[in-house]
């Protein structure tokens, strides 16, 4: 009946599509990484140099392969750097989100009980808030005034932060606000994952020559429960991605200092009257770009590691 | 079916309680108090001691517990944490007024997701019957997938654009015209674009999921009987994996209601809704605390009630998941897991 055939036809081979969206990543960070390199071919010395005799230049003018926005910006240029603002917070989110989370959905497993009752309802509740709020809630918070005079002056350094600069407080205060909305998958990924680890024979054998409860943690459970942890870890940069994009939009993003794809879309929104499509179309390609080939990367390695789980509760509203 | 309901509506409840209680903390936790903002926003410098008589005024520097309970009872106008710092106003208030223009447009949105995505996924999965079909059934797949991927504002961006251009006089900004608010087609006119939208990435996920739930279930014993008893393939669809594929989806869609509601915030201050998700984004740049905390648990209120919606209709659609849920003792996970 030929049925086995078309099964199998359903869906793009799961290598091809870990394979593209490796390639396209790759792509993206080979952008990211040149940014420096690109200015000689743009005519433009930084990505925030103004100049409004330039404005609105369309795609393939002198010198402007992509065409210019409102302010004259190049836009490959800028679309440049702001690959490297967009990797940066969306890995770095991911990284965070999918530690915390990994620990918290572990240690609720090995407590048991009325811990693990308490923690996952907190889990459960937060959840229940849409991520997009709950950001807004927390960067309307981190970004006052109050924030940069807790922290000690040597992690102020750190961010580069001065009386005349904020440095990189606002890539630092996005990634945290990012990350702390985005574990709450990963903390139930882990729980499960420990959950199921904890019953094998192994665990057991470890148990009984005495090794202790952290122990237990960082050498036998959280490596065992690392693939479907890192996978979603990939699949949170997309998120955090997205996030970075709609707060970008909202303005509550890096601010004018950092260019990032989420900022050249909310600014290009003032020039689409004029008739400037092109200023809005490639950084939302490259949002687009960036999204895809995580998501790729992510569900294609699920399916080749055999453990498919539908994600579905953590979509950023973005 | 009401013991169902009842039980899942006072499960509800600790969770509610959970979420006023992480916004309370969230207040606690952050540095700096509502006096400070308070003071930030007034741009005038008081004395310490002056500050103290105002934290003290507020009960800010009463025990935790009473100042949650004082907070939560503010909300409609009894104390001052109640309050927003824009005009003074319980935050019910503000908060209720703006309540049924999101409920519209996010409203509209799932119903659009849960139609076009199954509508569109089953279509997906019936044409790759054929050979021709297939290569469409491909395209709209890598179609999804892209929608899927592409942040919702600049899609947004780009349908204002293309409505501008190639339909000019169809209405693009806020929930009515000026004027003619309680027209229902005006209100439907001015919805179906941005309520669009909202779904386009829900709709995309959806239509996957079900076009691969779909074929999943082709390969079932179910249908082989059906179409030896002389059903054709549409029928079968039709009558049969129709009605399968509905209950996953249900609460898929439950699951990602969350996510709407955040994306309503871009989708309202887009098309210039004044809607909750607006009030939240004014809220955030006016740092008007009260609002925003309260914010935070009228969104876990409503999700947590439509959820209990979405629970509840798949017990109605899918028998097995009413009898998972009227076993005592049993929490039911959703949708038509026993077949998976």
């Amino acid at each position: 009946m030929g049925g086995r055939r078309r099964r199998s036809g359903k869906r793009l081979r799961p290598g091809l599509r870990t394979a593209g969206g490796a390639l396209l990543l790759s792509l993206l960070a080979v952008m990211a990484l040149l940014a420096p390199g690109v200015w000689p071919l743009t005519g433009t010395h930084t990505p925030i140099d103004v100049d409004l005799s330039l404005a609105n230049l369309p795609p393939a003018s002198a010198g402007h392969l992509l065409g210019t926005d409102f302010l004259g910006r190049d836009i490959l240029c800028e679309s440049m750097w702001g690959a490297r603002a967009s990797l940066a917070v969306g890995i770095l989110a991911a990284g965070i989100a999918v530690s915390v989370g990994s620990l918290w959905g572990a240690m609720s497993a090995l407590a048991g009980g009325a811990v693990d009752a308490v923690m996952m309802r907190v889990v459960d509740g937060l959840l229940s808030i849409p991520a997009l709020v709950l950001v807004l809630a927390l960067q309307s918070f981190m970004s006052s005034p109050q924030l940069t005079a807790v922290l000690p002056p040597a992690v102020l350094a750190g961010l580069a932060v001065s009386p005349w600069s904020h440095g990189l407080m606002p890539l630092a205060t996005i990634v945290l606000v990012i990350s702390a909305t985005t574990w709450l998958e990963a903390a139930r990924l882990a729980r499960a994952q420990v959950m199921t680890i904890r019953s094998q024979e192994y665990v057991l054998a470890a148990r009984s020559l005495g090794v202790g409860r952290l122990g237990m943690l960082l050498r036998h459970l959280l490596p065992n429960a690392a693939v479907p942890l890192v996978v979603e870890a990939t699949l949170l940069v997309s998120d955090a991605v997205l996030m970075e994009a709609g707060l970008s939009y909202l303005g509550l993003g890096l601010g004018p200092g950092i260019p990032s794809w989420g900022q050249m879309v909310a600014s290009a929104q003032m020039s689409l009257i004029d008739g400037n499509w092109w200023a809005a179309l490639t950084p939302g390609i490259l949002i687009s770009a960036l999204v895809l080939a995580v998501n790729l990367l992510g569900e294609g390695w699920l399916e080749v590691t055999g453990s498919r789980h539908h994600r579905v509760a953590a979509q950023p509203g973005a | 079916m009401t013991g169902i309901v009842i039980r899942r509506a006072l499960a509800a409840v600790p969770l509610l309680f959970v979420v006023s209680v992480m916004a309370f903390l969230l207040m606690k936790a952050v540095p700096g108090d509502p006096v400070d903002v308070l003071i930030g926003n007034a741009e005038r410098d008081l004395s310490p001691g002056q500050a103290l008589a105002l934290r003290r005024e507020m009960g800010l520097t009463r025990p935790w517990p009473r100042q949650y309970l004082n907070w939560v009872a503010g909300w409609w106008g009894a104390g001052e944490l109640g309050r927003s710092y824009k005009d003074g106003r319980p935050v019910a208030c503000v908060i209720a007024e703006r309540c049924p223009t999101t409920l519209l447009l996010v409203g509209s949105a799932v119903a659009l997701a849960f139609a076009g995505g199954i509508t569109l996924g089953t279509a997906m999965a019936v044409l790759s019957w054929s050979s021709l079909g297939r290569l469409l059934e491909r395209a709209c797949a890598v179609a999804a997938l892209l929608l899927y991927s592409a942040p919702t504002f600049w899609l947004a961006f780009l349908a204002i654009f293309a409505v501008e251009r190639w339909l000019p006089g169809w209405p693009i900004l806020g929930p009515h015209r000026a004027g003619s608010g309680d027209q229902l087609g005006d209100a439907l006119q001015h919805v179906v674009l941005p309520a669009l939208l909202l779904a386009s990435r829900k709709a995309a996920k959806i239509a996957l999921f079900v076009r691969a739930q779909v074929l999943d279930e082709m390969g079932r014993e179910y249908v082989l009987v059906a179409r030896s008893k002389g059903l054709s393939k549409t029928a079968v669809v039709a009558r049969h994996i129709f009605r399968n594929t509905m209950p996953p989806v249900i609460s898929l869609l439950g699951l990602s209601l969350p996510a709407l509601f955040g994306g309503s915030v871009l989708i309202e201050t887009v098309f210039g809704w004044p809607g909750i998700g607006r009030l939240a984004v004014d809220a955030t740049f006016g740092r008007n605390y009260p609002v925003i905390l309260a914010l935070i648990v009228v969104y876990g209120a409503i999700v947590v009630a439509s959820n209990l919606v979405a629970d509840v209709l798949s017990c109605l659609a899918d028998p097995r998941v009413r009898e998972q849920a009227m076993a005592p003792g049993t929490r039911p996970a959703p949708g038509g897991t026993g077949a998976a």
